[in-house]
């Protein structure tokens, strides 16, 4: 699946230790499946994004199981606790199993 | 023939009233698995416990009158430990009133530091935003804040 999608650390100048926020944004549908193509009459099919994990240094720390209630192309944020100079890899898998992966440098100051 | 003319179209009439029903509790069951009425999710998510009032620990940041329903930013803070034994294990967000409720549920450890999520949901209507969170030893909180849609999103 090519997906467009951005993660990246909000926080600026953190240091080992701190809390910091961690920022998802994926370009995906959110279609319900209830709703009809205006064209054609015909259903739209449900598709949208439904495994976000997170992993840091391989340590989980995340996983959300999205569903049709979030918005298209959803934002998430999440914490995260600095343990050190690493990467912050995001896999995403959607309603119809395609998988996508992502990731960030995480790089304490001082 | 008149009397034979009727009881076939009676019989005929019986037959498919059998067979209607069941087509229609499949269609029935159906719509229901893929609507996911907010009752059965909060039920699932208590699993036969008590859900304690969240409003005290849980601060919520949600517009009360979004411009578009389309996207409504959620975000949760729990002021609740995060250490090894104690923690928030998951946060989930529920709509009230869409077809669809379930927005996102997010497993937690406590490697995050602290309980936060942010995340955009669409509202279909003026409705109830649901927030539930769990923590490991089993306690549930619930709180939830009323949303007023004046342009729904397509739910």
């Amino acid at each position: 699946m090519e997906l467009r999608g951005i993660v990246k650390i909000l926080d600026q100048n953190y240091k080992i230790g701190d809390t910091v926020k961690a920022k998802i944004i994926i370009i995906h549908k959110m279609d319900t499946g209830f709703i009809k193509d205006k064209e054609s009459g015909k259903t739209i099919p449900r598709f949208y994004m439904k495994e976000i994990t997170a992993t840091y240094n391989d340590t989980r720390v995340g996983h959300f199981g999205l569903d049709v209630a979030m918005s298209q192309n959803p934002v998430i944020q999440f914490p995260l606790k600095v343990t050190g100079a690493g990467t912050l890899v995001v896999d995403f898998v959607n309603s119809n199993g395609e998988k996508a992966q992502k990731s960030v440098e995480i790089t304490p100051a001082g | 023939m008149r009397r034979r003319g009727f009881i076939k179209g009676a019989l005929a009439l019986s037959a498919i009233g059998l067979i209607n029903p069941m087509f229609f509790g499949h269609a029935l069951r159906a719509e229901e698995a893929i609507e996911m009425p907010v009752e059965g999710l909060v039920r699932d998510y208590l699993s036969g416990k008590e859900a304690e009032n969240g409003s005290t620990i849980m601060q919520l940041n949600i517009p009360e009158t979004p411009e578009n329903g389309a996207v409504v930013p959620v975000e949760v803070t729990i002021n609740h430990p995060m250490t090894a034994d104690n923690y928030i294990s998951n946060i989930t967000i529920l709509a009230t009133k869409n077809k669809a409720n379930k927005a996102i549920s997010f497993d937690l450890t406590p490697a995050n530091g602290m309980a936060y999520l942010y995340a955009n949901v669409k509202l279909g209507q003026t409705q109830d935003v649901i927030i539930l969170a769990k923590t490991n030893q089993g306690k549930i909180f619930k709180a939830s804040k009323t949303v007023r849609v004046a342009l729904g999103g397509c739910s």
